[in-house]
């Protein structure tokens, strides 16, 4: 229930700019004086989520595919190609920059299909973690679609 | 006895023998498995399973884990194909030789595998593919490079086998460098299938982990075949030398694999 609320703002609330900041405001003010999700306030949009939207939050067409990307709270995020889920698993690892810089921990996401090539998440270090991933899905599936059991989670 | 050789090694009659293996074992069960049952171990040991344990990656027991799914998978291509000499040939990545040729995994290498060799009217399908689609996928060269010979005399200079934490992010660790460095950029490398969970849905799999497991045998003979960590038996969330690992069953355990003349196969 609660996902579905969340894809709707999006949805409605990314038409534009304006809309989409006002709504960032008011779900962080929901953020802080919220009642647990699942409270259906019919005045409240949100319907309860704790969830903002969030500016890195994208909605885009990358080489013919339509990626969405939510960055919800609690590391929560969502990432859709061509309205299908990819379920992603964050890890911590060492990260071994290719260009010969020394080696560093940090906090990555893996998924079904780039499974052995973790993104790293948003950090003082990297920024556009989610988009970043988004794009190296799409050139994994080349002319394809996700299947189903791409949005199977697993724990690491 | 099998001795594994490398691809380079290899008479056009035994790349006949193993890719027709292959495709036998993907359609007939032997010693109670099929080929699809090594992609099931595969997609369900990457994760943490009901244990709480990371059996396959990410762990100490990524060397042994899949020594001993290895040791199976030749086991069932012998049986399968009536064939005591068949052998899991290894892939040295570091090399020019290339595995993806017409005669040996197929030729294309830049996305469909349509035609020839392990494409779907050669005989090869696909199993839980996160992939929509009945062609495996490869995309060698186009997300990541290959090793070179010294990243791997790099990565074999580590001395120490791991450590605590046990995870991907241990650095002063052989496991973890090896399985970073060499295996998981060997997957990126080779791209399409290969990236996914249900890699071994590519044959290159098993020639990319042959050469994995050549690499710690050399690293066990210089180091010491009995070398495996952790040794005790109460490290939380990992499997230590003398627990089993699963699917494997009773005894199957990092000790028990650490010496390859006993596991029947050699490597030339
Ligand atoms: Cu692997």
């Amino acid at each position: 229930m609660a996902k579905t609320n969340r894809r709707d703002v999006l949805r409605y609330g990314a038409a534009g700019a304006v809309t989409a900041a006002t709504a960032v405001v008011a779900g962080q003010e929901l953020a802080s004086a919220e009642p647990p999700p699942g409270a259906g306030d019919p005045k409240n949009p949100l319907g309860g989520l704790k969830n903002v939207l969030d500016p890195r939050d994208f909605d885009e067409v990358f080489k013919g595919k339509k990626i969405r990307g939510l960055h919800n709270q609690r590391g929560r995020n969502e990432l859709t190609i061509n309205n299908r889920r990819l379920a992603l698993t964050e890890i911590s690892t060492l990260f071994v920059p290719a260009d010969g810089s020394p080696p560093y921990v940090g906090v990555g996401w893996i998924s079904a299909l780039n499974h052995y090539d973790p993104v790293e998440i948003d950090s003082s270090r990297n920024r556009e973690g989610l988009r970043k991933l988004a794009r190296k899905v799409v050139d994994i599936l080349g002319d394809y679609e996700l299947a189903d059991g791409a949005a199977d989670e697993h724990g690491h | 006895m099998a001795v594994r050789k490398s691809i380079t090694a290899m008479t056009v009659a035994e790349k006949t023998a193993f890719t027709n293996a292959m495709r036998q074992l993907k359609t007939t069960s032997v010693n109670g498995r099929n080929y699809n049952w090594y992609i099931d171990q595969h997609v369900l040991y990457f994760s943490r399973t009901s244990d709480n344990i990371s059996h396959a990656h990410q762990s100490p027991s990524f060397f042994p884990w899949h020594r001993e799914y290895m040791r199976l998978l030749e086991l069932d291509l012998q049986t399968v194909s009536g064939n005591a000499n068949l052998f899991l040939p290894y892939w040295d990545w570091t090399g020019s030789a290339s595995p993806f040729t017409a005669d040996f995994l197929g030729a294309i290498t830049n996305g469909s595998v349509s035609s020839g060799n392990f494409s779907p009217s050669w005989g090869w399908s696909l199993y839980r593919s996160s992939i929509q689609t009945s062609f495996l996928q490869r995309r060698v060269g186009q997300s990541a490079s290959r090793p070179t010979a010294a990243t791997v005399t790099n990565i074999q200079s580590y001395q120490v086998y791991d450590q605590s934490p046990w995870n991907s992010t241990v650095s002063n660790s052989y496991r973890n460098r090896g399985e970073i460095e060499l295996h998981n950029r060997v997957h990126n490398y080779v791209g399409g299938h290969m990236a996914t969970r249900e890699a071994p849905n590519d044959p290159v799999f098993w020639l990319h982990h042959c050469n994995i497991d050549r690499l710690w045998w050399l690293w066990q003979s210089s180091r010491g075949i009995d070398t495996y960590q952790p040794r005790t038996g109460f490290t939380a969330g990992v499997v230590d030398n003398t627990e089993a690992m699963r699917p494997f069953g009773n005894g199957r355990t990092p000790s028990a694999v650490r010496d390859i003349t006993l596991l029947g196969y050699s490597y030339a």
